[in-house]
């Protein structure tokens, strides 16, 4: 899965808000930058110029390392016409505005062969100069047709793009005939989000005990989440059960069996899991706290700092206790036998311990 | 903040079901802190028959903390004072789960007059009561019943006239009466107090 990935973190990945999840292509990995050059100068339509906060550098410095065969400045497209005053030996002064040139790629890919060669190999680079005509006869090379896709192409037969198979799952025509990787994985990524439409609707009805009202009706996203027990299979809002367990309480509440148990039925739950959707078998419940287990040990533990604190869950901590060199913390359990046969995992040994006042 | 629309809810809910369930809530002066709820006497018990009204107030935390209820209508219970109606119940203090409502709550009052719990009591001298001369107990259980959580149409009018002949204007002495629960003493004191 890794290895089909690009090594460019996914900008969406960086804000939080990726929704492709493990089948994005771009990284997902903190230790990947990001991408840093800047595709409109590539293409010659950066507006912003020398203000622009990506990278502006040609496409064939990334594409080819070797000094490109065109003399002077590459991005300069002879379809300027001549006697322009721009003066075609600056590069810094056509790289502070670029945005005199650009208008003309865009709308001439399409119509002259011969300006799309020249335009397109000064501007795109020698692979792209080589090959300027995006169809090509391997089918599996051809897109899919987005209108088709949508339900109607109005070239029909003569369409340039592949015209996809029907997905029996979401009921579009967006499989692809000739890449069968990408079809599996659609299919998959089809009915997975099936699934998870599925739970979210049933998700909608369920009722949280405290507030009395369905969960997913709370007026902010953030809010309409579930807490789900360890314990029991009682349903609450996020919010409410945590509000519940660790706000402020009557004197003499005892917090095990009162505080920390369900408030329906009172078995004691040691720790609440927040899902967007609910479920209706234990298989699920577990993909949903596995899922969230396993989300948690990629963060750093803030109490155990890298080695630096002491976490007070211990071995227990779903956060990820390692040290700076990246090396995961040792679990240690000292188990200790008692007088009566049993035995008992030894947490920190403090003298005050020993200590009698 | 107090969860006013949990709050509402629960009285719906109160609203719906009254006939059936024996407790109904009103709120007092369109403050959604302070209700009044009533509780009919359990049957086969010397509550029987009687109305009993208690004082509901939900602290700003509610439903994460317990509401306050304490009886206006006077009980002969081991469980409930006599003097001034504060009652002994775990889920109104250290048992108290933000999953029960004003109604379970009403309800487990209800549950409590008909089984009292004279080894936790509230008011001792009702526990030595209800413990060495249990029948005594259902005696005085009874008249506190008929006295103060009985409202019959006649007592009630009875009642009203004394008021008046006392020299109170009829709709005052009305109010007055309705908002003690009938309770004749009560409603003059507060007749009396303005």
């Amino acid at each position: 899965m890794e290895g089909g990935r690009s090594r460019v973190l996914c900008k969406f990945f960086m804000h939080g808000a990726c929704l492709k999840g493990s089948d994005c292509q771009f990284s997902h990995n903190w230790s990947d930058n990001a991408s840093q050059v800047c595709t409109f100068y590539q293409r010659g339509l950066c507006t912003y110029g020398a203000h622009c906060r990506y990278e502006h550098v040609r496409a064939s410095r990334i594409t080819k390392p070797a000094p490109p065969p065109v003399p002077v400045p590459r991005h300069l497209p002879a379809a300027i016409p001549p006697g322009s005053n721009v003066d075609s030996n600056s590069t810094a002064e056509t790289a502070v505005k670029p945005s005199s040139i650009p208008l003309k790629d865009a709308w001439q890919q399409n119509s002259g062969q011969n300006l799309v060669n020249s335009v397109a190999g000064l501007s795109l680079g020698e692979a792209e100069a080589e090959e300027p005509e995006p169809i090509s006869n391997d089918p599996s090379d051809r897109p899919i047709c987005a209108f088709a896709q949508a339900g109607n192409c109005p070239h029909g037969e003569s369409c340039r793009h592949i015209h996809g198979d029907l997905c029996p799952t979401c009921g579009k025509h967006c499989l692809h005939p000739h890449r069968p990787l990408e079809r599996e994985n659609h299919k998959l990524q089809c009915e997975r989000n099936k699934k998870n439409l599925e739970a979210l609707l049933k998700s909608q009805d369920i009722e949280c005990s405290v507030c009395l009202e369905r969960v997913h009706s709370k007026p902010t996203v953030s809010e309409r989440k579930f807490g789900l027990m360890s314990g029991c299979d009682h349903p609450f809002c996020v919010g409410c059960i945590r509000g519940w367990r660790s706000g402020s309480h009557a004197p003499g509440m005892d917090i095990n069996t009162v505080v920390r148990a369900c408030p329906v039925c009172r078995v004691p739950t040691h720790y609440v899991v927040p899902s967007v959707v609910w479920y209706f078998t234990p298989e699920e419940k577990e993909d949903i706290v596995n899922g969230y287990k396993n989300k948690l040990s990629e963060i750093d533990c803030r109490h155990f700092d890298l080695g630096n604190g002491v976490c007070p869950f211990g071995t227990s901590c779903f956060y990820k206790h390692a040290f700076k060199d990246g090396t995961l913390e040792e679990v240690k359990l000292r188990h200790l036998g008692a007088a009566d046969g049993s035995t008992f995992i030894v947490k920190n040994v403090r003298l005050s311990d020993f200590l009698k006042f | 903040m107090l969860d006013v629309s949990r709050v509402q809810k629960e009285l719906v809910e109160i609203e719906r079901d009254k006939k059936l369930s024996g407790v109904s809530v009103e709120i007092s002066e369109g403050d959604l802190t302070r209700m009044r709820g009533t509780i009919n006497g359990p049957g086969g018990t010397p509550y029987e028959g009687g109305i009993f009204i208690v004082d509901i107030q939900l602290p700003s935390a509610y439903p994460f903390e317990p509401p306050k209820m304490q009886f206006v209508t006077k009980v002969w219970h081991p469980n409930v004072s006599s003097q001034n109606g504060a009652i002994c119940l775990d889920i109104l203090k250290d048992q108290w789960s933000p999953a029960l409502t004003l109604k379970t709550a009403l309800l487990s009052l209800q549950a409590l007059l008909s089984t009292p719990e004279p080894d936790d009591p509230q008011d001792a001298v009702v526990a030595q009561q209800y413990l060495r001369d249990y029948a005594t107990f259902v005696g005085t259980a009874r008249y506190w019943t008929e006295t103060f959580a009985k409202r019959g149409s006649l007592g009630i009018q009875e009642k009203l006239a004394k008021l008046v002949e006392m020299g109170f204007s009829e709709d005052a002495a009305k109010v007055a009466l309705e908002s003690c629960g009938g309770d004749e003493n009560a409603a003059l004191e507060k007749l009396c107090s303005g």
